[in-house]
Order: structure tokens, then C-alpha cells, then sequence
């Protein structure tokens, strides 16, 4: 009994662990079909956004998965052309064909017309994974998320060096400060003051 | 006995010249002087802090008054202290100027010389005295005012930060002109 039960026990053991080898990598077991799969990243490069100057986004197209991503459209509907405006770039871009483990990017510049908080979403993904597929893949980047746009006045208060005002400040300084010096200077050194004594002075 | 306080008239002018007391002339130009000064800064806070001129108009109205009496309190001690200096230091040159002057005149009487000497010397330690106080005053205020805005007042909102920087500025050189050193 106690061989028979031990047989049993190795044969289930080789079994189980037949099993779990095939089935480890998943999609990638012998039989199963190419296919593409794409990863998708939207960036903000911009340290400070600025109300009236350029937001640099960069979207990023990865694909992870063995067959070519075909007839690959990534849109961008969240910059509303109330609120932005394009400096650069287009935010509808088409790629015909992304090759297994390469990747692409994009990037666009708009510009804020207005000022505060602003959420960056989602941009949209869609493509073929692969050459017989006729079901469109549909995905999403990442989301940047919530950013403060701040007025332009506050960023140049904080940022700009000011030279052409600090310029003027200094000659506004010269009839207040050089004038007066000048004249003071010119009574002062007309009667300077004289170590030696005076001749022939008399002293009261 | 009864004292007697009348003066002569040279020692009259003599009194009024050295007194601190200053002609309506001179009492105009330090108060135009002293409100330019004043309203120079304002273009400061409108260019760089970016206030607002209209809406900040009241604030630069009151301040700029307030700063201007200030300023030319200023002046008017510092003048009357450094006439007095002044007056002592150029003393000797004045008198070799004037008998020089009077050097051809000969028949010049000594009173006549004294007098000419006094109020040329009255004349010179004005002049000095005025300008001298007028460019210490307008650097010691416009300094303090840096200062006061890019460093110690910085982080205040504009309007706070104009206020104390032009009012502690104006009040510090008026509290060092009253010292009777310079």
C-alpha cells in the first residue's frame, strides 16, 4: 500500500508540474496566435504651466506584443480649443505599422488661453492587433493628472529679470541723486577747506 | 532792572539765518524734492511687484504724503545741523575769498569786511548744507527702500510689502537726521 501511495504521489507531482510549465507564459503558449499589444504613456515636460506659453506633451507608443500594431490612431480630445490652442504638432496622428518591440512618440505644444487648474486625461489609443484581426483594439495612455496653469503675470513677477525697468528706476535715481551730489560738490570743492594758516591773519 | 532783549538788526539776521527755521523758498524745493523722491518708488511696485495703479491708487496717494512730510523733515534737520558744521569748516576759506575780494577796495572798514565775511559764509554753508542734505537724505531713503522691498519685506503680499517698506524707510531717515552727528 505504502509503494502504491508514493507512485501515486510522484506520478501527480509530474503531472502538476507539467501543467504549470505550459501554462507559465501566458499568450505565449505553442499554438496560440500573434498578436500586437501596445502601452501607452501621455507626458507633461513642462516644470511650471503658464498661462499664454507652451505645454510640451509627449505621447509614448510601446509595443510588447509579438506581431506588428497595424493602422495605429492615437487622439487626444481633452484640449478643447476654448481653453488651448495648438502651437505645434496635431493631436489626431496616425502610424501605419509599429513593429514587435519598438516604439514611437509624438509630441504636441499647445498653449493655455486661460489660467487655474486644468486635469490632463486620457488620451485614446486605437489599432489592429494583428494582420487578420478585424476587431479594433481601443485603449488609453496614462493620465498626467491635475495641474495649476498660473497667470503670466505671477510667473514674470516671480521669473522675469526686470533689467529695462530697473533700468528706468536708475535714471528716475539721477536728478534726485546725481544733481544734488554734482552741486554739493562743486560748492565744497570751490571752498575747500585749507590746512595752512592765513597769512598776516589777525586773531580777535 | 529790566533786561533788555532788543537786538540790533544784524544780530537779528544773524539769529534768523543760523535758526532752524527755513524760507518759504527753501521750504518749497525740499517738499517737491522730498514727494519726487517719494513717488519714485511707485514704479518699482507697478513694474516689478505688478500692482495695480488705479486700484492701488489710494495706497500710493497716502503713502507718498505721508513719505513726503517725512522726507522733508529730514532735510530740514540735516540742513540745520551741517549749516553749522559747514559754517565752521569753511570759515577760513570764505575769509581769504572775501579779502581777496575786498583786497582792491581800501578804504573798506574792518565792520564793513566782518559783515561781508559773515554773510558770505552764511551764504556758502547754505548752499552746502542744503545739497549735502538733500543727496544723503534721497540715497538714505531710496536705499533703505531696496532693501526693504527685495530683502526684509519680501515675502509680504505687494500692497503690505510697499506699505512697510516705504513708511519704515521714510520714518528711519527721518529718526537719524535728528541725530547731531553727520
Amino acid at each position: 500500500m505504502s509503494r502504491t501511495s508514493s507512485c501515486l504521489t510522484l506520478l501527480s507531482l509530474v503531472l502538476l508540474s507539467a501543467y504549470c510549465s505550459a501554462t507559465t507564459t501566458e499568450g505565449v503558449a505553442a499554438g496560440a496566435p500573434d498578436r500586437a499589444r501596445l502601452l501607452a504613456s501621455k507626458q507633461v515636460h513642462n516644470l511650471y504651466l503658464v498661462e499664454g506659453s507652451d505645454i510640451v506633451v509627449q505621447y509614448s507608443l510601446y509595443n510588447i506584443g509579438t506581431a506588428p500594431a497595424l493602422n495605429v490612431q492615437l487622439t487626444d480630445p481633452s484640449f478643447n480649443s476654448e481653453s488651448f490652442e495648438i502651437a505645434a504638432g496635431q493631436l489626431q496622428v496616425k502610424f501605419d505599422r509599429i513593429p514587435p518591440s519598438a516604439n514611437v512618440s509624438h509630441v504636441v505644444v499647445v498653449r493655455p488661453k486661460q489660467f487655474g487648474y486644468y486635469n490632463f486625461t486620457a488620451a485614446e489609443v486605437s489599432y489592429l492587433p494583428s494582420e487578420d484581426s478585424k476587431d479594433v483594439q481601443i485603449g488609453y495612455t496614462s493620465e498626467p493628472g491635475e495641474g495649476g496653469i498660473i497667470p503670466k503675470r505671477d510667473f514674470d513677477k516671480k521669473f522675469s529679470p526686470h533689467y529695462f525697468d530697473w533700468v528706468i528706476f536708475a535714471l528716475m535715481l539721477v536728478p534726485v541723486l546725481v544733481v544734488p551730489f554734482l552741486m554739493w560738490r562743486k560748492i565744497s570743492s570751490k571752498y575747500a577747506i585749507s590746512g595752512k594758516p592765513l597769512k598776516g591773519s589777525k586773531k580777535n | 532792572m529790566g533786561k533788555s532783549t532788543k537786538f540790533t538788526k544784524e544780530e537779528e539776521l544773524l539769529l534768523e539765518d543760523f535758526s532752524r527755521n527755513i524760507s518759504k523758498k527753501t521750504s518749497l524745493m525740499f517738499y517737491l524734492n522730498a514727494f519726487f523722491v517719494s513717488a519714485v518708488p511707485i514704479w518699482l511696485y507697478i513694474r516689478i511687484h505688478m500692482m495695480e495703479l488705479i486700484s492701488s491708487s489710494p495706497l500710493f496717494v497716502v503713502v507718498t504724503g505721508a513719505s513726503t512730510y517725512l522726507l522733508a523733515f529730514a532735510y530740514k534737520n540735516s540742513k540745520f545741523v551741517l549749516k553749522h558744521k559747514v559754517a565752521q569748516k569753511v570759515e577760513e576759506s570764505v575769509t581769504k575769498a572775501v579779502l581777496k575780494q575786498l583786497g582792491d577796495k581800501k578804504k573798506a572798514g574792518k565792520s564793513e569786511k566782518d559783515e561781508r565775511v559773515l554773510w558770505k559764509k552764511n551764504e556758502v554753508a547754505d548752499s552746502e548744507a542744503t545739497t549735502f542734505a538733500l543727496f544723503y537724505n534721497n540715497a538714505m531713503f531710496l536705499m533703505l527702500v531696496v532693501v526693504g522691498s527685495c530683502l526684509m519685506f519680501r515675502s509680504f503680499s505687494p500692497f503690505y510689502n510697499y506699505f512697510f517698506s516705504i513708511m519704515v524707510a521714510a520714518g528711519v531717515t527721518a529718526l537719524l537726521s535728528t541725530s547731531g552727528s553727520k
